[in-house]
């Protein structure tokens, strides 16, 4: 559904993204994940054509979005991490001067696309009455409009409450399964793109350093937090079993093939007792650090 | 409704639901009320009654609502017109990228030429609209205080003197209105294509009337006449052969030819920069 192609960009002589490739599959919830200035605005933007690539290509469906836009972009909605708005004017007018730009959308689906985010009680109130979850909806709401296929979502829960950023992601689920939609999702949280994506593409500093399912990323290496009254008696018996390794005190990191069980059973044999086992999860710069230091290289 | 005119509806309810557009209105009404005010007044009419006789008028015949409203226009429009379609023009695009709206509407699939050709045409209505809005309520309370009569005025470079009776006069100053537009749309487009620009709008604004302004004081001080052919004034100012008797239609069509070729220069440059630039948060 979506294929970039050697992607490469500089701002100021100063590269954002080195030859980046991957492709999106359709029906799919997919994650560009990456830290602020990893470069996944700058893809989004190329592939909405909304920044100039200096080398490679974007497609959508086929089509060239560099070379074609018009036609590339003719089921594709996107939103930015604030959707912006006209203030001043209702959801409803708004919904209607954007989509004016794509083609003549009837009322009925407008009300619809509105019906789907829950906004219809609030639609005729002026954008500048609305709360920061409001804007997402309607955000969201314009990207459906006029049935589109691919969406493109930028940091789509900055700046909501817990609540928001759960139905946000209930409400992005929803249309994947109902709709059959497929998602860019780009977003620096971990754990969002981990609860929607099953595909993710990994960026740092323009270089894309994983692309794949996102259970090889998470059962790549498990770690495990141990409370136990003699770390270092722990650890010397740790260091026997097989797939096992010492992260830091008190952390260690997990082959597959490794029952967290076995451990444990292990170490409460060896006379060390242990008060609680908790299963770490990696925040993206531990991530970043061990991908680039594991030896999964860094993939063009 | 073909799509072009959905999309420039669209346009026109972002303008004129805003009410900084209406800040225009407001003004030229304040100004307007100010100034008739002070027609009222005897040494307000001092220098008019001054103008009138010393080429060969009666004052009373043409202190009327024509020359009142004709005043009024020339002297506010010449210079708030290019202030507030300086910033209407400014605004319209660089406003809109500075907000992010303007990365909203590129989200979707249409050209930005067709986006700028949207904006453009919102940028022709506004400043139309501006000024037949004010020349008609100027006419208007200057009707209501002075009644009707002889239109007099002065075209000032050329330090011609024209008299109308009402009905000729009358239908002079409307028509007057059009072609008004038609040469205060260059510095509408001029702050347009600035806006164009990777700038913010007040940027935009204050370059196109800072240009507007010089290129002004070239076009009106005698000392700099020799470069006045240069000048946008010089060719902008031939709104006023309108009221010239018999009209001047090769020099008008001449006039109008220039300033047209200009704006479609303008917006051409400014098509260019808008379409080669990225837009990134």
């Amino acid at each position: 559904m979506i294929a970039l192609h050697n992607l490469k960009k500089a701002w100021r002589g100063k590269p954002a993204l080195h030859g980046l490739s991957f492709e999106v599959r359709k029906g799919e919830v997919f994650g560009l994940l990456g830290h602020n200035g990893a470069g996944k605005s700058t893809t989004l933007g190329i592939l909405l054509g909304q920044v100039f690539p200096d080398g490679g290509e974007a497609l959508i469906g086929g089509v060239s979005v560099q070379r074609e836009r018009a036609r590339a972009l003719a089921k594709t909605g996107a939103i930015f991490e604030a959707p912006r708005f006209y203030d001043y004017l209702s959801g409803w007018r708004n919904l209607e001067i954007y989509t004016s730009y794509s083609a003549r959308v009837p009322r009925a689906q407008i009300a619809e696309a509105v019906e789907t985010v829950g906004l219809t009680a609030r639609i005729q109130d002026k954008v500048g009455t609305y709360s920061q979850g409001m804007r997402q909806r309607l955000g969201l709401a314009q990207a459906l409009l006029p049935a589109n296929e691919v969406i493109l979502l930028d940091e789509p829960t900055n700046g909501l409450d817990p609540e928001g950023i759960h139905e946000m992601r209930l409400l992005i689920k929803k249309l994947n399964h109902e709709r059959g939609l497929t998602v860019v999702f780009c977003s620096h949280l971990l754990v969002e793109v981990e609860q929607l994506c099953d595909h993710v593409v990994i960026l740092n500093q323009g270089r894309k350093i994983f692309d794949g399912r996102w259970a090889e990323l998470a059962t790549d290496r498990r770690q495990v937090r141990l409370e136990v009254d003699d770390w270092p008696r722990a650890a010397a018996l740790l260091s026997e079993s097989a797939g096992v390794s010492v992260v830091e005190p008190g952390v260690i990191a997990l082959e597959e093939k490794c029952a967290t069980a076995d451990l444990v059973a292990r170490l409460v044999g060896g006379g060390v007792r242990v008060s609680a086992v908790e299963p770490q999860r990696r925040n993206l710069e531990q991530i970043y650090l061990a991908l680039t230091h594991n030896g999964a290289a860094p993939q063009a | 409704m073909s799509l072009f005119l959905l999309q420039l509806r669209g346009e026109l309810w972002k303008l004129f639901a805003r009410k900084r557009t209406y800040i225009g209105f407001g003004v030229f009404l304040g100004v307007e009320t100010l100034f008739l005010v002070l027609c009222q007044i005897p040494f307000g009419q001092r220098g008019l009654r001054r103008l009138v006789e010393q080429y060969g008028g009666v004052f009373e015949q043409y202190f009327s609502g024509l020359t009142v409203a004709m005043i009024m226009l020339t002297m506010t429009l010449f210079f708030l017109g290019a202030l507030f379609l300086g910033l209407v023009g400014g605004d319209l695009i660089a406003k809109e990228v500075e907000d992010g709206t303007m990365r909203m509407t590129l989200c979707r699939p249409v050209s930005r030429l067709r986006v700028l050709r949207v904006k453009y045409a919102t940028c022709v209505i506004y400043t139309f609209t501006l000024v037949i809005f004010v020349g008609l309520s100027a006419l208007g309370a200057a009707m209501l205080m002075r009644g009707a009569g002889g239109l007099f005025l002065v075209i000032m470079h050329e330090k011609l003197p024209v008299f109308y009776d009402f009905g000729p006069g009358l239908v002079r100053y409307l028509a007057s209105l059009l072609f008004f537009a038609l040469s205060l749309l260059t510095i509408a487009t001029f702050s347009f294509t600035l806006s164009c620009c990777n700038m913010k709008p007040a940027t935009a604004t204050i370059s196109a009337v800072a240009l507007f302004f010089v290129d002004w004081i070239v076009f009106f001080f005698p000392i700099l006449e020799a470069y006045r052919p240069w000048t946008m004034h010089q060719y902008m100012s031939t709104w006023l052969n309108v009221f010239r008797n018999p009209l001047p239609w090769p020099q008008m069509l001449e006039d109008y030819g220039y300033l047209i070729g200009l704006d479609a220069t303008f917006f051409v440059i400014g098509a260019i920069i808008f379409s080669t630039r990225d837009f990134k948060s």
